[in-house]
């Protein structure tokens, strides 16, 4: 009896929380979670750096997959993209720069130059290469994008151009803004979250933007049926081309993050286990849901760290995910998102009960 | 440039090693092939598989058996078993969604991580090698270079596999129920054809040709965690480039891209390996069917 009282009172708890899961509210909850962090240790402020930037990237890959139904297996290409961007400018650019903007703050502006110059290069080439990639589709298009992002990885390696450094791939030093005795260094933890923080957020915001609009529409009806999209008279390729270069391009933004927060741009971005990185976060968080890749990515990167603490287990963290990836794909397709979603619709749910008392009584004994 | 300026560069050994280079592709590549063309499946855990042959013939010869031939059979036989079970206990449950071929290829790459890890648990992260057979285990000079007489070997073994395969497939019942099941599945189930076991019996034996390749390379590559992941792009290469689901079309990719890894530095300076994954694009969006042959040759 008792018991049941308590399974009521949690219910009717746990139905005003949900009620209470409003935008706005989730908005000041992640406001203030991103404050928090930093003042958290600094290994901590790493570590939730690290899941803005995959997050981001994921974000981005999932624009393509999650809204138009193509799988791209060479998502890396634009994450080395951007990350080679900047880093090439701080490299061969940084002292030009500071000549023309003065020594103080030239770290800054160049970092800003960077970031410009990695997403412009970003674009030019998701253009081309997402003109001929959205020809295809299904697994034809996860092969071309695979064989795109390793033809990449190739020219990287190799370096014909003497830009990219090979294999060791091109060191990326920030510097130190110095402004009348105010000296901050921009690679510094706490700094480098503030800026990864305010452009991830930005950059989401500006894809939710996307994805609400007419366009974002059209993208989700391609998604669900090309032919009937046709028949509405939709111009599918272009649609996939354009989603394709925004996809990209948000993924550049993920790269030169990216480079900033690992020191270096190396090869092993453009990688084809780097683009998976992208799919295995999404999916475990959930594709058909705009924030199933953040939330993907935060599960990817917490629980790799869990794995980590224990040292019998650190080396075999891929093992978890692979088994995870196959475990959400065959039974439950909606993810991580999909499965709060389900959680918060059976208090919800619960809540739709309360009046009869009874009812909700014998659901929760027979739910026990 | 004259022909005849070009010609001397390539050596008698060059072609030796582009071949054998092609062979092993294509020992990779078949199974993947011959998958895809009758399941639709491109399964991304094929390199793993190729990998786990070659581990456990290694395993098989110097613990149990010091015969090479007959670790080679063990070794195949277990990554078929282990493709089997994975068929029916996860890919088969995908086939009826609406989108299935993406499910598939993410489902294969979930194995594809479980694999590697998995043997990297069991035989740890270093690197391993095998003499070849010793039948086969000395040298062969011809026209003035020399190389290991398993290199002709291997290419032999790989004509006999496609010779046994076509053979297979053509001439026995078996073979017909498959090509049948791979032109109209539900016309063949309509017939009475048990499709799903039919299913299961194809992935084994492209899982077994997987271990096969895996397990007859491995006198003359190290064998490491690593290797699936490499070796899974250069079969997916083949296999566009061939045309998927073509085993002849296999053996022509293969030995295509056995013969640029080979070649191609000779010509092309920087560079080089950018050169299949761009043959592999231009294929795609050109004759995405591949080269050679179409769907279920």
């Amino acid at each position: 009896m008792s018991a049941t009282d308590t399974g009521g009172r949690v219910s009717r708890f746990g139905s005003a929380v949900a009620e209470g899961w409003t935008r706005e509210r989730f908005g000041l909850i992640g406001a203030l979670v991103l404050v928090l962090v930093a003042f958290a240790p600094p290994f901590q402020v790493y570590l939730f750096t690290d899941f803005l930037v995959v997050a981001l990237f994921a974000l981005g890959f999932n624009l393509l997959y999650g809204y138009t139904g193509l799988l791209s297996f060479g998502h890396g290409l634009f994450y080395a993209g951007g990350a080679y961007g900047i880093a090439i400018v701080l490299r061969d650019l940084g002292p030009v720069i500071a000549d023309v903007v003065g020594a103080g703050i030239s770290p800054l502006v160049t970092f800003l130059v960077g970031g410009v110059v990695g997403l412009v290069l970003v674009v030019a080439v998701a253009v081309p290469v997402g003109w001929l990639s959205v020809r295809l589709e299904e697994i034809y298009f996860a092969l071309i994008t695979l064989a795109f992002g390793m033809l990449g990885y190739s020219l990287i390696i190799q370096d014909p151009a003497g830009l990219t450094n090979g294999t060791d791939g091109v060191i990326v030093l920030l510097g130190t803004v110095d402004l009348g005795g105010v000296s901050l260094r921009v690679g510094g933890r706490r700094i480098y979250y503030a800026i990864s923080a305010v452009t991830v957020v930005a950059a989401t915001y500006g894809v939710w933007r996307v994805v609400n609009s007419p366009f974002g529409t059209v993208c989700k009806a391609i998604r669900e049926s090309p032919d009937r999209a046709v028949a509405l008279g939709i111009d599918v390729g272009h649609h996939r081309w354009m989603t394709f270069i925004v996809s990209a391009a948000v993924v550049g933004v993920a790269g030169v993050l990216r480079a900033g927060l690992a020191s270096v741009a190396s090869p092993g971005l453009t990688h084809w286990s780097t683009s998976a990185i992208a799919v295995i976060a999404t999916v475990i968080g959930g594709a058909t849901y705009f924030y199933g890749p953040i939330v993907g990515a935060f599960i990817f990167l917490y629980i790799r760290w869990a794995i980590s603490r224990f040292p019998a287990l650190e080396a075999y963290w891929e093992l978890f995910f692979g088994a995870l990836l196959i475990a959400v794909v065959l039974f439950f397709k909606q993810g991580a998102v999909g499965g709060l979603m389900l959680i918060r619709d059976r208090l919800v749910g619960d809540d739709a009960d309360e009046p009869s008392d009874d009812d909700a009584r014998t659901t929760d004994g027979d739910g026990s | 440039m004259s022909l005849s300026s070009l010609v001397p560069l390539i050596g008698i050994s060059d072609v030796v090693i582009g071949l054998s280079l092609g062979s092993r592709l294509f020992l990779i590549a078949v199974g993947l092939s011959l998958i895809f063309g009758v399941l639709g499946v491109l399964n991304f855990a094929h390199g793993g598989f190729y990998m786990l042959g070659a581990y456990v013939t290694l395993a098989v010869v110097s613990n149990v058996v010091d015969n090479f031939w007959v670790a080679a059979v063990v070794g195949a036989l277990a990554v078929g078993v282990v493709g089997a079970a994975i068929e029916f206990s996860a890919i088969r449950r995908l086939y009826e969604r609406a989108d299935s071929d993406l499910d598939q290829l993410i489902v294969t790459f979930g194995f594809v991580l479980v694999i590697h890890e998995t043997v990297r648990f069991v035989w740890g992260s270093g690197s391993y090698s095998i003499d070849p057979p010793d039948v086969f285990n000395f040298s062969v000079t011809f026209g003035g270079s020399t190389f290991n007489a398993y290199r002709l070997a291997l290419i032999g073994l790989a004509v006999a596999v496609l010779v046994g395969l076509w053979l297979f497939i053509t001439r026995t019942y078996f073979g017909s129920l498959v090509r049948g099941t791979s032109s109209d599945r539900e016309m063949a189930a309509m017939l009475g054809v048990d499709v799903p076991r039919l299913y299961t019996g194809v992935f084994f034996l492209g899982s077994v040709l997987a271990g096969l390749g895996g397990a007859l390379s491995a006198p003359l590559q190290s064998t490491s965690p690593a290797l699936g992941d490499q070796v899974i792009i250069d079969a997916f290469i083949v296999v566009v480039i061939g045309g998927l689901g073509s085993m002849s079309g296999a053996f022509v990719g293969a030995m295509l891209i056995g013969m640029m890894q080979s070649l191609g530095p000779q010509f092309i300076s920087a560079g080089s390996i950018a050169i299949p994954f761009l043959a592999m694009v231009i294929v795609l969006l050109i004759r995405p069917e591949g080269l050679f042959g179409g769907i279920g040759e």
